[in-house]
């Protein structure tokens, strides 16, 4: 019952979340300078034509006629229609206005849905890789508090922290895919072409696991439930395995939950500079071309993620430590 | 690294514990060596990108295409003293550009968690002192940022209005308060329950010189120190921004736009896309380091350990 209760509370107040960054974006889009319908008929047409199309779309009704009119389709499922993307193909971007070949618009919930799948990709092998990196030197650091360890952990954290992923990624490419050919890095035609991308990406994951991971291991390792592991005779491997990482994982969950967004802006960089096609590059792409309902059902899709994601971290965090209170 | 044992409730031993306690952070750091290897870096860096481009004389924007693409001077051939770095492909300086790029992106960083601190903390400081309504509300607003992801939200506002740097501050800096806000408040809600609080009440003071001269001197400091990580944080995201075009716009060269330039030119040129970015991480990780002294030197004081 209590789990129930909690969900209700917690998807209560996501939605509200969720309401409270589309109607932002939403107003945020329509007051600041840029027409969009200019760049959808191209430089060339006539302002009245440029007026008409808006009046057909509905892009000058009053914004929270508009909201609501986008907010009853979303509650329905309906994310509307891009702007720019035709449903089969490329962008189009500025065509002719009288281009007579310009075919149905794409649906904002299919581009989403066709693309997630690769950021989700994405996303778990860099966190794949990250961990396996970050857990070793991060437990290693903090049993090792003040001493060579806890050290090498500090420099790697602040050398990775300090590379700019877009450099890094320019970096890598040249040399292990340009110079040695060990890697694809452009675009997508499998699995391996993810691999690039979901390295420079656990760089920038890998020194707030460090740090998070030294912080909470030594701080357990302080606690009184260790030293009286060692008096009731548990080896050291036991301890450290079974009682300290388990509860030096929650933090970690907490950090995945709060740092959702910095992963978000990792992933929109790595997308663009690998021609990787994920969410990010889809992202970026409508932001340049202004493709505002596509901006939106990126933003509320995110959104919800996000909060679903938070629910998930404390629903495990409360599994795995039954002291904390959601 | 002196160890000193401290145990809580015991009378000072020794002079450490006379000194504020921002000074005892500040000493801690210092004692660190990688505060000082941080330090010297930062300080060669700041020198090098305030005075070479005007002691130098070259324009950072003025092309000579008959000098354009020459290599860096360890690279041996066709290369000059003239342009230790290497010239981009319009015969630009790239020694010159990277380090206007650094100030550009030292200003912007410094800028934005300038006011990042500032709008934080004064937030932080109302909710936490004045507590009960002004804290819930300002609380809940700061949640509600907290779960928005920024980076789309910047990205849609810079991509849709113009990128100017008044524009590029606000917008990251209005995405980076809510972290200071909440700690401003939870430090405020613990100190002004102590004694000196209550002492200066009953004095008369007013509740604005209490905030604003005995909690935000006591408060501030030691979140400030360890805002340099920060300022690290928003010059990636000042040359991400540049990079993807959202930030400051060419010509002017910031190490984001001149990153995304040389992409172009990386198989015959990569020394226009690399060398920049030897610039930003030194910057970065001499910042780095010295926030992670200042952060460690701090947890250090806090936690009573050492």
């Amino acid at each position: 019952m209590f789990i129930l209760g909690f969900l209700a509370r917690r998807l209560a107040q996501g939605a509200l979340i969720v309401f409270l960054v589309s109607f932002l974006i939403f107003t945020l889009l329509r007051v600041i300078p840029g027409d969009p319908v200019r760049l959808m008929v191209g430089g060339m047409a006539p302002d009245e034509l440029v007026e008409q199309i808006a009046a057909e779309m509905g892009l000058r009704d009053p914004i929270p006629v508009q909201f609501m009119r986008y907010m009853g389709g979303v509650v329905q499922g309906d994310l509307g229609q891009s702007f720019i993307r035709p449903a089969s193909g490329a962008a189009v971007g500025g065509a002719q206005f009288d281009d007579a070949t310009r075919s149905e618009r794409a649906r904002v919930l299919t581009l989403i849905a066709d693309t997630a799948p690769f950021t989700i990709q994405l996303a778990l092998l860099s966190m794949f890789f990250a961990l396996l990196v970050a857990t070793p030197i991060g437990v290693y650091g903090g049993l090792n508090q003040g001493r060579w360890p806890d050290r090498l952990a500090l420099y790697i954290g602040s050398l990775f922290v300090s590379l700019p992923n877009f450099w890094l990624g320019i970096v890598l490419a040249l040399l292990l895919s340009v110079h040695l050919g060990w890697l694809p890095a452009i675009g997508y035609q499998g699995f391996a072409y993810t691999i690039l991308p979901a390295i420079v990406l656990a760089v920038e994951i890998i020194p707030f696991i460090l740090r998070t991971l030294t912080v909470s291991v030594a701080q357990i390792m302080r606690e009184s439930y260790i030293s009286a592991a060692y008096i009731r005779g548990l080896s050291r491997t036991r301890i450290i395995f079974a009682h300290a990482l388990k509860n030096a994982s929650v933090p970690l969950l907490n950090l995945l939950g709060v740092q959702f967004s910095m992963l978000l802006g990792g992933v929109l960089v790595v997308e663009f500079i690998f021609d990787y096609p994920g969410l990010g590059l889809l992202t970026i792409n409508a932001v340049l071309q202004r493709d505002f309902p596509l901006i939106q059902g990126i933003a509320i899709v995110t959104s919800a993620a996000f909060v679903l994601i938070n629910i998930i971290v404390d629903l495990v965090s409360t599994s795995i430590d039954p002291r904390l209170d959601y | 690294m002196e160890k000193t044992v401290e145990i809580p409730g015991t009378p000072p031993a020794d002079d450490l514990r006379r000194l504020s306690i921002s000074r005892r952070i500040a000493l801690g750091a210092w004692n660190s060596l990688e505060f000082r290897i941080g330090l010297s870096v930062f300080l060669f860096m700041l020198l090098m990108a305030i005075f070479y481009p005007m002691l130098s004389d070259i324009d950072p924007t003025r092309m000579n295409v008959r000098a354009r693409l020459i290599p860096p001077v360890f690279m041996g051939e066709g290369a000059t003293w003239a342009h230790p770095l290497g010239t981009d492909q319009l015969g630009r300086d790239m020694l010159v550009r990277s380090l206007v790029g650094l100030r550009y992106s030292l200003l912007i960083g410094g800028a934005t968690v300038a006011l990042m601190l500032f709008v934080g903390c004064l937030v932080g400081l109302f909710a936490g002192y004045r507590g009960g309504l002004t804290d819930t509300l300002l609380m809940r607003i700061t949640d509600a940022q907290l779960s928005i992801p920024m980076i789309i939200l910047a990205i849609a506002i810079l991509g849709v209005a113009r990128p100017t740097i008044p524009a590029i501050i606000i917008v990251l800096g209005l995405s980076g308060w809510p972290v200071y806000a909440r700690v401003m408040r939870s430090v405020i809600m613990a100190e002004r329950k102590r004694e000196f609080v209550r002492g200066a009440t009953v004095l008369g003071a007013s509740d604005m010189r209490i905030m604003f001269l005995l909690l935000l001197p006591l408060c501030l400091p030691p979140i400030a120190f360890v805002a340099v990580l920060d300022v690290a944080r928003m010059m990636i995201f000042e040359s991400v921004l540049g990079f993807l075009g959202l930030g400051v716009q060419p010509p002017t060269p910031t190490f984001g736009n001149i990153i995304a330039d040389g992409r172009k030119y990386l198989l015959n040129a990569w020394w226009i896309a690399t060398m920049p970015g030897i610039f930003l991480f030194l910057t970065l990780a001499s910042l780095n380091l010295m926030g992670a002294a200042l952060e460690r030197s701090r947890n250090r004081v806090y936690g009573g350990i050492e």
